[in-house]
């Protein structure tokens, strides 16, 4: 991989752990965990929630004690309280949430000096640092601002500053970029790329992102407790040797179901299906999906590399972890004609002000029957409080909406009746079990013991959760406990189901089914789902996207037009792999590649003219003396679309404010 | 219909399932009650007292000898009253007695004479009673020598012309305060989780997002509030009922005198009413652990003004009108009324009314808060 050295020695190695164990009282939570993490490299723990990421971070970072094994960082042996204390100045540790470590009072100013006044950092050192760190998180205009009125990706960002204060050989950063909206994860990358870089400290980091694997040297993939892999990222898309074939296809359900009897990996993804061909290279993976699909009608079809979740999910699968879906075989419902098409949700001019903050301004959008619509936005972008107003729970302050027919400032039982609600907390009574949530809100929603009956039936079917009945949510898994969530939010068979970040913390394999059920809802049964999502790669499940910037809806068209109208408006995305990605990104930028990246350790550039640019781009680079190994044309993927319209909006509004 | 039975069925089932509220529940009716009738007492007992004998006579053992246990218990004698005094600051005795040293040769002379009993007040109570039982021991020995002076010995006291004071207690014959003391308990346990029970369950769905929950389902901000009122006071009546037939009817012999249906029915008023402090506490808190403090904010007030620690007519003039604003005065006017006195609506009314005003007062008051928060 590019610069990331490859480091065999065992005597580079930082960090190393054997046999290690922790169990949290009965229950086993990490088993049997080797690691060895190089000097000078960003290593990644990826797994889904509860896969042991978090135990094992804090056992390195001294502040868990453990069952069994050894963990060795410094070459000090963590088996005591004064060992560990001997090696805590030398490393900075971010546990997980958005500014857990932080002090919501105090200003970004205060907190950063609070932390390093902890690590005895000399006055004049903590100016130069303080100064330079908050230069880099462009946090710099907001030093005076009080922590808790920060943004997420604000507030993660000022966690890393005061976790790098005092200049730790090694950092340890839990889930960092979780919750983070994609500009700020790309600010945060880059970051820690440069001090990995330049001061050649090590990084321990932790993400639930798969997308974000090709950012790590090195990775270990971690599944209910125990290591399924380690190595550097193409090395670990080895393990799963595949293709992924992208098909538009009609009809879309038959095909669904006939695909899933011949592939053990079909997903929806929107308009499209996804399809991993096992040990197929792209080509002939194309041909194996045409002829499983003849007699259907195709739109188009798509052949390529997989990308890290289905390698994931489909390396999961070969082991055996995780249970082959059985396949039902579906006649085609057609969509009711009436509701089909006709308008669920609409929105004209509605705003929201909150004192003299507008958090909502003017926004617009329709959502037809039977579709699913994406909003996507930074965190306090707006859409949790458009999501409130459509279910009532909000006044709107100006303009109107109507949400299955029916005015929702009026917000009555007409519209309560037809609308379901998840928020990404995942509402549920912890203290009552499963069975006990559903019936609660069959009650609730005022069903009839039959039709209680057969409603719960069909969430316990549609949710997987047989055998879980008498469990409380906090027991069971978090992806169950999300379908859970789910099912009770359509116990009384709504007509437009609003979901609030609905995947958040759910592992991989449990969001695909998360999506899979929303499919059939919006296709089967015509149901409109409006949904906000902080995962870019779920983003393009939606039919529909509106992208949402401080209040307003700036672009609002279906995944592939965005991504279209991304390219007629910056080019298209070169991908350069090269021997030294820090400076090739500075010396790109440098000449006028603004839009420059780094991704991993390659750079990416947008590029108006492909052919000339790349020439000129290899051409600058190798006359600075950096070896280009290879430059490619890869298509933009959403997160691109989402940070280019960003970054331009906010270069915008710095432009207004100066 | 069927929505309010579901979810006060919730209710009492989330109760159920919490462990901690469950016991601090139990604790309250119960344990709570015993621990109080039987610990706290307001009468004076085994007061120590020190004493500085000058004259180590006749007539000063018989003194020392009439304040006796188990009022009074004599820890002991000092050489010189500076002792004592000293034993007094380190709160080794409450009570000092300096008899001088010609005690004995002046009662004998028909002279008057003095001695000088040194109480510790910080216990108001008891300094009071042991001053007072003390003058009267001292009085009544006066008055035997005085009498025997007068050619009298031997006689009693009630052939001289004196006024007999002839008690009789109503209600409480015996004077036991262990009635008291756990019916006041009661009542102040059933005002903290009248407050705290709903306040918890609301505050808990705020902090869980279950409320958001609850507002998109077509249920009206009264039918969310209802279930909770509901559900509490069942589980307070509850507790009412194990605290009379555990603990106070078998433990304490307190006599039920009047219908306990009334009293059930008086209770439910009054839980109510300050259910709706519990919303209002809930408007303004976000978590559980400031509907605790918020808890104690509210109910200090209407314990002190209720008359439950200090009769009203022993307040200032303004504070004792204030008293009639706090629930929890009539509440104590109707229950003793009902418990001790075998009171009925007849004489109770006033007491009855004037709780269901002020119920109905503060209920509207939390319903409307709540409504307005939510409907932001």
């Amino acid at each position: 991989m590019g610069a990331a050295p490859l480091v065999t020695d065992a005597d580079t190695a930082l960090i190393r752990v054997r046999g290690f164990r922790k169990s949290y009282r009965k229950r086993v939570a990490v088993d049997r965990v080797d690691l060895t993490v190089p000097r000078g490299t960003i290593f990644g723990l990826i797994g889904p929630d509860g896969a042991g990421k978090s135990s094992l971070m804090k056992a390195i970072a001294g502040v868990l004690a453990f069952d069994a094994g050894e963990v060795e960082v410094f070459d000090v042996q963590l088996d005591s309280e004064a060992a560990a204390e001997r090696i805590k100045d030398r490393l900075g540790f971010m546990p997980q949430g958005l500014g857990l470590n932080l002090y919501p009072e105090l200003t970004v100013d205060e907190n950063i000096d609070f932390f390093a006044r902890l690590r005895l950092v000399p006055e004049d050192a903590l100016r130069d640092r303080k100064h330079r760190l908050l230069v880099v998180t462009r946090l710099d205009r907001f030093k005076n601002r009080p922590m808790k009125q920060l943004s997420g990706g604000m507030k993660q960002k000022l966690g890393l500053v005061c976790t790098l204060i005092h200049e730790p050989e090694l950092v340890i950063l839990d889930e960092p970029t979780t919750g983070v909206d994609p500009v700020s994860r790309r600010d945060f990358w880059t970051i820690v790329g440069e001090l990995v870089a330049e001061k050649g400290i090590t990084a321990l980091v932790s993400t639930a992102y798969m997308d974000e694997v090709n950012r790590f040297h090195n990775i270990a993939l971690l599944h209910a407790g125990t290591v399924l892999a380690t190595g550097t990222p193409s090395e670990i898309h080895a393990l799963a040797p595949g293709a992924q074939v992208l098909v538009q296809v009609d009809p879309p359900l038959t095909a669904l179901a006939k695909l899933r009897q011949g592939f053990p990996q079909v997903e929806t993804i929107g308009k499209r299906l996804c399809v991993y061909v096992d040990d197929a290279t792209p080509a002939n993976a194309e041909q194996t999906v045409r002829r499983a699909l003849a007699g259907y009608t195709l739109h188009s079809i798509q052949a390529g590399e997989p990308d890290m979740e289905d390698m994931f999910i489909a390396l999961l699968r070969r082991r055996g972890l995780i249970p082959i879906e059985r396949v039902t075989v579906r006649q085609e419902t057609p969509v009711n004609a009436a509701s089909s098409g006709a308008c669920a949700v609409e929105a004209r001019d509605l705003t929201r002000d909150f004192g003299d903050f507008r958090a909502v301004d003017r926004a617009n959008f329709t959502i037809a029957a039977g579709e699913i619509f994406g909003l996507l936005g930074a965190n306090g972008a707006g859409k949790t409080t458009v999501i409130k107003m459509l279910t009532s729970l909000l006044r709107p302050t100006e303009g109107l909406a109507w949400v299955a027919g029916a005015d929702v400032r009026e917000g009555g039982t007409a519209v309560k009746e037809r609308i379901g609600y998840m928020s990404q907390v995942f509402s549920l009574y912890l203290d009552l079990s499963v069975i006990e949530n559903l019936r609660l809100y069959a009650g609730i929603y005022g069903l009839s013991r039959r039709q209680a009956k057969e409603r719960i039936q069909w969430v316990i079917e549609m949710a997987g959760l047989a055998g879980h009945e008498g469990e409380r949510p906090a027991a069971v898994p978090v992806g169950l406990r999300q379908r859970l969530a789910l099912g009770c939010a359509l116990v009384h068979r709504p007509r437009v189901l609003f979901l609030d970040e609905p995947t958040s913390g759910v592992d991989p394999v449990g969001r695909r089914r998360f999506w899979d059920v929303l499919f059939r809802l919006a296709r089967e049964d015509g149901v409109a789902i409006l949904v906000t999502t902080h995962y870019m790669s779920e983003s393009e499940h939606c039919d529909r996207l509106a992208l949402m910037y401080a209040g307003r809806i700036v672009a609002d068209a279906t995944p592939s037009e965005l991504k279209q109208s991304l390219e007629d408006d910056a080019g298209e995305l070169l991908e350069i792999d090269v021997a030294d990605s820090t400076g090739a990104l500075t010396l790109l930028r440098d000449v006028g590649f603004a839009n420059a990246y780094m991704h991993g350790a390659r750079v990416r550039v947008f590029a108006r003219a492909p052919g000339a640019d790349r020439h000129s781009v290899q051409g600058i680079l190798e006359n600075a003396g950096v070896r280009v190994v290879q430059i490619k044309c890869i298509p933009p993927s959403m997160e691109d679309v989402f940070v280019y319209r960003i970054t331009a909006l906010e270069r915008a509004a710095a432009e207004v404010a100066a | 219909m069927g929505r309010l039975r579901v979810l006060t069925a919730k209710e009492l089932l989330q109760l159920v399932r919490d462990p901690v509220l469950l016991a601090f529940m139990v604790y309250l009716f119960t344990f709570n009650l015993v621990l109080q009738g039987t610990s706290v007492s307001l009468q004076l007992t085994s007061a120590s007292f020190l004493v500085h004998d000058a004259d180590r006579s006749m007539a000063s053992r018989e003194l020392l000898y009439r304040l006796r246990p188990p009022y009074y218990r004599l820890e002991g004698e000092v050489a010189h009253p500076q002792m004592g005094l000293r034993a007094l600051d380190r709160g080794e005795a409450m009570l000092l007695l300096d008899i001088p040293p010609d005690f004995e040769e002046k009662l004998r002379r028909g002279e008057t004479t003095s001695v000088q009993l040194l109480i510790d007040g910080t216990h108001t109570v008891s300094g009071f009673l042991a001053a007072n039982y003390a003058a009267r021991i001292v009085g009544e020995y006066g008055q035997e020598i005085a009498m025997a002076r007068e050619g009298l010995p031997g006689q009693r006291v009630d052939s001289m012309p004196v006024i007999l004071d002839d008690q009789r207690v109503w209600f409480n014959p015996n004077q036991k305060d262990t009635w008291f003391m756990p019916i006041s308990e009661l009542l102040e346990a059933i005002t903290i989780l009248a407050i705290l029970l709903p306040a918890a369950a609301l505050v808990r769905e705020k902090e869980r997002g279950t409320i958001e929950q609850l507002l998109v389902a077509p249920l009206t901000a009264l039918q969310i509030m209802i279930p909770k009122v509901l559900g509490m006071t069942i589980v307070i009546l509850a507790g009412v009922t194990i605290s009379l037939f555990t603990v106070l009817i078998p433990v304490f012999d307190i006599p039920v005198r009047g219908s306990l249906p009334l009293f059930y029915g008086v209770t439910t008023l009054y839980v109510v009413a300050n259910a709706g402090l519990g919303l209002f506490a809930a408007t303004l808190a976000r978590n559980l652990a400031q509907i605790g403090l918020l808890t104690l904010l509210i109910v200090a007030p209407i314990i002190l003004l209720s008359g439950l620690w200090t009769p009203p007519e022993a307040m200032p003039a303004w504070l004792r009108t204030a008293t009639l604003f706090s629930p929890l005065r009539h509440y104590i006017d109707a229950s003793y009324g009902i418990l001790l006195k075998g009171a009925g609506l007849s004489l109770l009314w006033d007491s009855v009314l004037a709780l269901a005003a002020i119920g109905g007062a503060i209920l509207a008051f939390g319903i409307w808060r709540l409504q307005r928060q939510i409907k932001s």
